[in-house]
Formats: structure tokens, sequence, C-alpha cells
């Protein structure tokens, strides 16, 4: 199955792009497509821990189980204000 | 509760704003709060802050945020302005305003969700730096 990533803030300067498509086997985790973003974009791997994971427009833990077409954002934390 | 959210990209107009408030005459309180830009970041002279938002989650998540207020305490309206985009020192980037029938319920509803808005509306902000002036010794 295919999900749609999108980057925001620092994370875009980081990957060098605001969206990416990923390829994962049926019923992968949000975890396993996270390890996956971190191996294509090695420099997210210092900031993994901060990083805040939503599906659609609602965050998800890494547990989440997606589906084909999901749309994925990861995010540094957010500062508004 | 009636809400009113908006994330602009132009100057939040607080006088505007103030001229637009409804209130009914069991409302005892208005709790008002303006964000603005200081000139200083983490020690550094800033002349602006640039804020970026996912715009549809965070309209989503300050619904839920609503949503939770009207829930937890008899509030009557509450209004919400972010701006994004590059916001100048000394200008609002943010403006809040609940109305409650007493002061206890609008203090802490306000409290809350700015608080809440810090912790899960996706919106970010990068500090835009002062130019320096040229040093005339190294021309």
């Amino acid at each position: 199955m295919q999900v749609i990533v999108n980057f925001y803030s620092y994370l875009k300067d980081l990957t060098g792009c605001a969206q990416a498509l990923e390829a994962l086997p049926e019923d992968s985790t949000l975890d396993a497509l996270f390890q996956q973003l971190i191996t294509r974009f090695p420099k997210l791997g210092p900031v993994r821990n901060s990083i805040l994971l939503a599906v659609g427009l609602d965050y998800q833990d890494r547990n989440y189980r997606l589906k084909s077409g999901d749309e994925v954002s990861l995010f540094p934390p957010v500062q508004g204000g | 509760m009636k809400r009113k959210l908006e994330i602009v990209a132009g100057p939040i107009s607080e006088s505007a704003l103030l001229s637009q408030r409804q209130m009914t005459d069991t409302m005892g309180a208005v709790v008002y709060f303006l964000g603005v830009v200081r000139g200083t970041e983490e020690g550094a002279a800033i002349s602006a802050i640039e804020y970026e938002t996912f715009q549809r989650m965070a309209e989503h998540q300050f619904g839920l945020l609503f949503d939770e207020i009207a829930r937890r305490w008899p509030i009557e309206s509450v209004r919400l302005v972010h701006r994004v985009g590059v916001v100048k020192v000394n200008e609002p980037s943010l403006w809040v305003e609940v109305v409650a029938p007493h002061r206890g319920e609008a203090f802490a509803a306000c409290q809350w969700l700015i608080d809440e808005m810090k912790r899960v509306v996706p919106i970010w902000k990068k500090p835009v730096e002062k130019l320096q002036a040229p040093n005339p010794k190294s021309q």
C-alpha cells in the first residue's frame, strides 16, 4: 500500500522535501512507517524523539494501523501564540 | 457556546474585534488576551517571527479544544484569531476572547485554551533575525 507523508516546519529542511510517497506492506503500523522514514531521511534521526505524528487531522500513537491512501504528517513540537 | 476561529495572514485589528463583541445580559465577564511578538528570541534580537501552520489540522484541533471548553465551563462565546506568515516585533500574533457569567470561568477557560493551543495546535514559528547595520570599520 502507499501513504502520503507531509513534513512541516524545519522537518522540511531536514528531509529536503515537503511531501513523500511511501510504499509499505498492508496493515503496517505508524511506527513501521516512521522507522522507514528515518532510514530514508537520516537527518530525522537526531530529532526523532520530539517528532509528532498525525494521520489525517488527528494525532495517532505509533501502534496505529495505516490504511492505503492515508495522509500522514510529521512535525516538530508546536509553538503557536 | 458560540465560537469563532480565524487563522489570518493579515494584521489583527483589535479595535474591529472589540466592536464585534456580542454578549447577553446574563454574562458578567469578558477576558481577552493579546499575544505580541517580542524583540528577542533566545537572547538574540529579531525583527519578526514567521508563523507556519497545517491549517486544516489546526482548525480541527481548535474545534476539539472549543468542544472541551463547552464541556468544562459555562462559556457563552469564544473567539480566537491567530496570524500566520511574517509578524513583526510589537505586532499581535494571537487574540483570544472568552465571555462567561463570572470571571473565574472566563480566566480559567482563556488560560486553558492558550496552554492547550501551545500543546496540540500545529502552528510553528521561525524567528526572522534582525539585519545588523554594516560596521563602517569593516568597509
